[in-house]
């Protein structure tokens, strides 16, 4: 069965299936390759920063690990807050019915997000889709499957479609006279590089 | 980084704008002690399954049994603190000369449609020529309903002249309700590019104000939200 997100507002419900979507998609992508001199494309592999070793594909692993070095599977791990007390583990919501609850855009847009889903309506109360085609926005609990944190949907609707916007609640820090920034408050961008497009 | 920026009147000043970082929420750890992530190293030189046939034959599981020869004991476990990008050429040896470098470009149904000498595009947001206004304001509401935000950048004041300049321009664009597309370039049309062959990206400008401080947010956004053909 595909998995759907299911929601409800004042007992108008929607049931709707779900797919990623990236700009690949949209508007194609692109890749710089590197190619030897027999016209082969290269391979990459990693150098150790004191250049002892070579990595190449299949001769890394990651895990989690205790202060002690010792390994801990995946199967016991658990989390705990940043004060250190345990944490709930949440169910997934694919499936379970969640409420919704209107939000305002300034609200909207204090969320960073990770995930684009396109939704594909299986069952559309009128009201909720007047609600969404009138430019209303919704926000829903998401797990796309058991964690510890709940992640924010957003459910709205444009021109093209419905689509669920999935992340988290960010706490802006609001800029005082007093708090001058110094150049070293830094950031980077590690997105991967691709085509340019025509949003206009 | 620093951003250098104009108003709705072409006035400009160089500002400083942050990542917005999430908080972390949960800690991963077991049994109430945090772990921590790490990579590390699984096989060492001449132990992976394609050297050990080279050496043993196609059925070496009797040598696993008798001894450990898929196991390095020097470099097994090692966690890997950091690393350098090395291209190989296809036999697995270190290239020793520079390769030639192609882009290749793909359709949306992921076929190649054109293959090309690539042309370096270099970061345009602290440039002679600030970051413009557009002139073309967007409804918050829409902002969200029409395109899919990837980064999300706070611009911060670097002296008392330059808070003025930001709160002004926060202040403005909430009384508004709306966003202000930006971009770069002379033309006052190219979109953002951060760093050397970095992603571009439309910037939309949000700005808040809570008593005398003020928030003003960099939404960047590559994708619009709508449904592939």
């Amino acid at each position: 069965m595909a998995k759907t997100i299911s929601v409800s507002l004042n007992e108008e419900k929607a049931v709707f299936g779900f797919k990623p979507i990236d700009r690949s998609a949209l508007y194609g992508r692109r890749r710089r390759v590197a190619f030897d001199v027999e016209g082969n494309e290269c391979s990459k592999a990693s150098l150790l920063s004191d250049g002892s070793l070579l990595l190449q594909s299949g001769m890394t692993a990651q895990g989690y690990f205790l202060g002690d070095g010792t390994w801990v599977p995946q199967s016991e791990l658990s989390a705990i807050s940043v004060d250190g007390k345990p944490l709930d583990l949440h169910p997934s919501t694919v499936g379970v019915e969640v409420p919704l609850t209107e939000v305002a855009p300034q609200e909207a847009l204090s969320i960073s997000f990770s995930n684009t889903y396109l939704l594909e309506a299986e069952e559309f109360s009128p009201k909720l889709k007047e609600a969404l085609d009138s430019g209303k926005i919704f926000s829903f609990p998401f797990n796309v499957k058991e964690d510890y944190n709940v992640e924010t949907g957003l459910l709205v609707g444009n021109e093209s479609g419905y689509f669920a916007l999935i992340g988290n609640k960010v706490d802006y820090q609001v800029c005082t006279l007093e708090q001058v920034a110094t150049v070293s408050e830094d950031s980077s961008d590690s997105s991967n590089d691709d085509l340019d497009f025509e949003m206009f | 980084m620093r951003i250098h920026l104009s108003n709705a009147i072409a006035r400009n000043a160089t500002v400083v704008a942050v990542g917005v970082k999430l908080q972390d929420s949960s800690i991963p750890a077991k049994d109430g002690s945090p772990v921590s992530f790490k990579r590390y190293i699984a096989a060492g030189e001449g132990t992976l399954h394609s050297d050990l046939i080279k050496k043993l034959g196609d059925d070496y599981s009797k040598a696993l049994v008798e001894a450990d020869p898929e196991v390095d004991f020097e470099t097994v476990g090692r966690s890997i603190e950091g690393t350098t990008s090395v291209l190989m050429d296809k036999a697995g040896n270190p290239l020793y000369c520079a390769p030639e470098v192609f882009e290749i470009i793909y359709g949306v149904d992921g076929k190649e449609t054109e293959r090309r000498t690539p042309i370096d595009v270099a970061p345009n947001i602290n440039e002679d020529v600030p970051i413009k206004w557009t002139g073309r304001l967007i409804p918050r509401a829409d902002l969200v309903r029409k395109f899919a935000i990837k980064r999300t950048m706070q611009f911060k004041h670097v002296d008392g002249v330059t808070f003025d300049f930001l709160h002004a321009i926060a202040k403005e664009l909430e009384e508004k309700d709306s966003v202000m597309l930006l971009a770069s370039g002379v033309d006052g049309k190219s979109p953002l590019v951060f760093q050397t062959n970095g992603t571009p990206y439309r910037g939309f400008l949000e700005g808040r104000t809570a008593g005398e401080g003020f928030l003003l947010l960099l939404h960047l956004s590559n994708m619009e939200l709508k449904r592939p053909t």
